[in-house]
Order: structure tokens, then sequence, then C-alpha cells
């Protein structure tokens, strides 16, 4: 469920990227600091986008520092860490946590498997400071899993739920925030969910797993109303992102929310055309 | 209230922009963070709550104009109190209200004689959406008139159901095509997804010819993720932080 938002790197500044990619590399070391290799090993481009605009909205202090990637091992990283990038960390490694137990269940992989147990110990340590969100999250996770199993075909009550997740974690406190924070994250998190159903529809089929879009796929009106209703869900985000606070990297976060969250799915379009075309 | 544009000090036609900076500086100083040794902290306290409402306020009457297509259509108004944390299962008492929504041609004649759709009119004026629901749940399939998908349009948008929102709206207006009030609420939703591509206009939408440079940064940033982790070593080289 993870890597779609994203830049759109074609539209953005080499310096806003260089910023956002010191955000990234900071998660990554604090994803390893904390939690070693399996830890970093669930570095996602979402989660640093969460980071940004938790950043750019409470400013903490930020310290700038740098290491070297082994794929590039003469050119040093710029990092960005501050208070915020432990949080992000934390509920990085609980959704993966959460991810791969989801696929263990469903599929039965077995390196996912062995990376599910390796993380399991390692996210204790968020249940214990964040006992009540973990909680919160982990009911959601359960509620989505049976309403799944059920087949339960209501695209709101399904998005919806992996909505609240993603609200849960878009709220690192309880503030004078935490609502537009909440509304944000809830429809981000019905974006994301609709999305990974629109990319993986002909495999679910095929497999005959899952997929809460199936009863829409045979209509004829199928991508249209994908992309309208995907529209609806980033534009009820944006809405609630215009009104934070928020001037730092500002226009690194609106080419992801304009822009970047586009990419994936017009790949996943691109790619399904031709065969539209030998269909009719 | 005072004018909350004098509160945050800034001009009437100040941009978005301006008063979030605005916004920004008074918070730094007067936010209760920044005033846990403050001997007048209680002041302070007072100040931040003054520039937070003014900034909420400035900001819900910014947005209406672009929330709705610029109609009477508020946001705010959210009767539904039902605060993140309250209940975090229940109904989000937040997802825009419907304030002002009920002028015009929706007198209460005729169409709320049915006991369920009155009672599911007024749990929406009060903002109360899962009572709604719930109210217009109770009604068998077959008796569901137009009025029934508007109110149940509402009910769901409140609750953050926005597809079956749009649906239901779509179906109301399907039912009764004279009916503006039902016309006005798909206009409503319709719109939420226009205002959003005007703005996008503005940040490039990566199709046009760009598909391919497009995939090949999804799959950029695949490899980029696959090789940080695999290899587990990215950024694990010298450097501290803290």
């Amino acid at each position: 469920m993870f890597g779609y938002i994203i830049v759109n790197k074609a539209e953005m500044k080499f310096k806003e990227f260089d910023v956002y990619h010191s955000y990234y590399c900071g998660l990554c070391r604090v994803l390893k600091d904390k939690y070693g290799v399996a830890g970093q090993l669930s570095l996602s481009y979402d989660m640093t986008f969460i980071l940004m605009l938790l950043s750019g909205l409470y400013e903490p202090e930020t310290i700038r520092g740098e290491c070297k990637c082994i794929a590039h091992p003469f050119e040093a990283h710029e990092t960005r860490i501050n208070l915020l990038t432990e949080y992000v960390a934390d509920m990085n490694v609980l959704l993966t946590y959460y991810q791969c137990q989801d696929d263990w269940d469903d599929e039965k992989k077995l390196h996912k498997l062995v990376l599910g147990r390796l993380l399991q110990s390692k996210s204790r340590k968020c249940q214990a400071a964040y006992t009540e969100k973990v909680r919160n999250i982990n009911m959601l996770m359960f509620q989505l899993s049976d309403a799944e199993k059920e087949n339960n075909e209501d695209i709101d009550v399904m998005s919806g739920t992996f909505g609240k997740i993603m609200a849960q974690i878009m709220v690192p406190r309880e503030d004078e925030w935490s609502e537009n924070l909440y509304r944000f994250g809830f429809y981000l998190g019905k974006f994301i969910y609709l999305l990974d159903a629109y990319e993986d529809i002909e495999e679910d089929i095929k497999k005959g797993t899952y997929n809460p879009l199936k009863k829409k796929y045979n209509s004829p009106e199928f991508e249209e109303t994908c992309k309208t209703i995907l529209t609806m869900m980033m534009s009820e985000c944006c809405k609630e992102f215009e009104t934070l606070p928020i001037l730092e990297n500002v226009e690194i976060l609106r080419n992801i929310l304009y822009s970047g969250v586009w990419c994936r799915y017009e790949a996943v379009r691109e790619k399904r055309k031709p065969a539209e075309g030998e269909k009719q | 209230m005072n004018d909350p544009y004098r509160v945050l000090g800034v001009d009437r036609n100040a941009s978005e922009d301006e008063i979030k900076k605005a916004y920004k500086n008074l918070s730094r100083k007067y936010h209760p963070d920044a005033n846990i040794n403050n001997p007048n902290k209680e002041q302070a306290e007072e100040k931040f709550k003054e520039i937070q409402a003014a900034y909420q306020q400035i900001m819900k009457e910014k947005t209406e104009g672009y929330t709705y297509g610029g109609g009477p259509y508020g946001r705010g108004n959210t009767a539904g109190q039902g605060r993140y944390g309250d209940n975090p299962f229940g109904g989000f008492g937040g997802f825009g209200s419907f304030g002002g929504f009920y002028g015009g041609q929706s007198d209460n004649t005729g169409y709320e004689e049915e006991p369920i759709i009155r009672a599911a009119g007024n749990y929406i004026r009060s903002g109360y959406y899962k009572e709604a629901r719930n109210a217009l749940d109770g009604m068998e399939e077959q008796n569901r008139n137009a009025r029934w998908y508007y109110y149940s349009a509402i009910a769901n948008s409140g609750l953050g159901n926005n597809v079956s929102a749009l649906d239901h709206a779509r179906r109301a207006a399907a039912l009764e095509p004279g009916n503006t009030d039902y016309q006005n609420l798909v206009t409503r939703f319709e719109n939420g997804g226009s205002w959003y591509e005007q703005r996008q206009a503005r940040y490039g939408y990566p199709t046009t010819g760009g598909g391919n440079i497009c995939m090949k940064i999804c799959i950029a940033n695949l490899i980029c993720n696959v090789c940080c982790g695999s290899s587990g070593m990215c950024c694990g080289g010298q450097g501290f932080y803290y």
C-alpha cells in the first residue's frame, strides 16, 4: 500500500528535490538507528511526505547533517532530522508491521513473514509509547481485514477504514490542528486505499482475491468513475491542506499533492491502455 | 469578536500566504509551548486563543470561496461536535457541514410528512449526521424517494462517505430533475473536483506527453527503495545526529 504519495520530479526544482531527499535520508537514518536494517527496509516515500507536512506545520528545530549511501559512496547526502522524524519512523514501522501480517494472511509470502517477525519485537517499542494510537490502529486494521474477508464492497466503508488509520498517523498530538490533520489523513488514506485497489484490480480478478472495485470494474465507465472518485479524495484532502498554516517547503508539498500523487495512477493507466485496445 | 484581520494585523486583501505568515509570527510568540516559563503565560494563552480563532475564521471565509464554487454554502458551523478523539470510530463531526444550506426552496411543505424523512431532516439541520444516517437506513428500500436520497447524500458527506454522497445526490437529481436544491448539491460535490483541477494546472499533471517520464520516475523511486532497503546501507555510513 506504499509508494503512492511521491513527488513529480519532472516538475520540481533541483534545490527542492534536494530538500525532499534530505528528509527521506533523515528518516532512513532514524529508522536504521532505532530499528536496524529491518526498520530501514520499511522506509517509504509516503512517510517522507507526512514528515515534511508535519515539519512544515510545527516547525520543530531541524538538524542538518550528512551521510553517505552505499548506492553513491562518494557523494554525501544531506539529512534533515527533527523530533517528528522519530514519530514518523515509528508510524512507518507500525504500518509495515501490520502490512506484513496482512500479506502473510493473504498470500503467505515467506520473505514477508520473516520480515514480519523481524519487526515484531521492534514494533512493540512503539506500542509502549503510543499505546492509545496503536490500539486504535490495531482495531481498525482488524476491522479492515475482517471486512475484506467478508467481501464488503462498500467503497466508503472500506476506504474510510483505511482513511481512519491514516488519520491516526497524521495526528501526532492533540492540539489546535488535530481536526484538520485528522480530516486530511482520512481523505489521503481513502485515496491511497482506492488507488491501490485500482492498481491491483486485474490481478485480484485473476487470482480471485479481494478488491473493493470489482463491482465497478464491469461498468463501461470504470476508468472515469475511478478518476472522479480519486480526484474527489484529493480535493477534500487539499482543502484541509490549504487551511493549514504551512509555509516551509510548501511548494514541494503542493507538487506532491497536486501532481506527484497522480504519477503512479498515470503509470498504471498507461500500462492498461493497450490491453483495453485489444479487448475492443 | 474583534475583527480577525486586525487581530492578525493583516490587510483585508492579504493573500493566503501573507495571512499564514502573520499567523505564524504571532503564534511563535504567544503559543503556550513558547510561554511555559513566562510569568504572564495566562495572558499569552488568551492572546493565542484569539489569534487561533481569528486565523480559523479567516481561513474558513477564504475556503468557502473555493470549497463549493463560491456558493452560499459554508463549511464551518460544525454542529456535530464529535471532536477527534471523543469517538474515533463514530462519525467524525467535522466533515464539512452544511451551514446555510436550507434557505431557498427547501421549505418543509409536502415532502416531509413522512416521519423518517422529517426526522432525518431535523438531524441534518442540527449537524447530527450519524443519527440522520440511522434514521434514513430505517426506511424500506422501495419507499425511498428523491428527498430520501438528498438527505442521505448530505448525511453521507457529513460522515466522510463522499463516494456514496455523490452517488445519492445524483440519484436525487435524476428522480426529480426540476429540483434546484438537488441539482445544486450535485454541482457542489462535483465542484470539489474542479477546484482541485484548477489548482493542479499550476503543478503540471504528469501525463501530457510525459507519461513515460513519469513512469520512469516511478520505477526509479521503486529501485531506490530497493537499493536502500536490500543493501541496508543507505545513509548508514558515518555522520551523526542529535
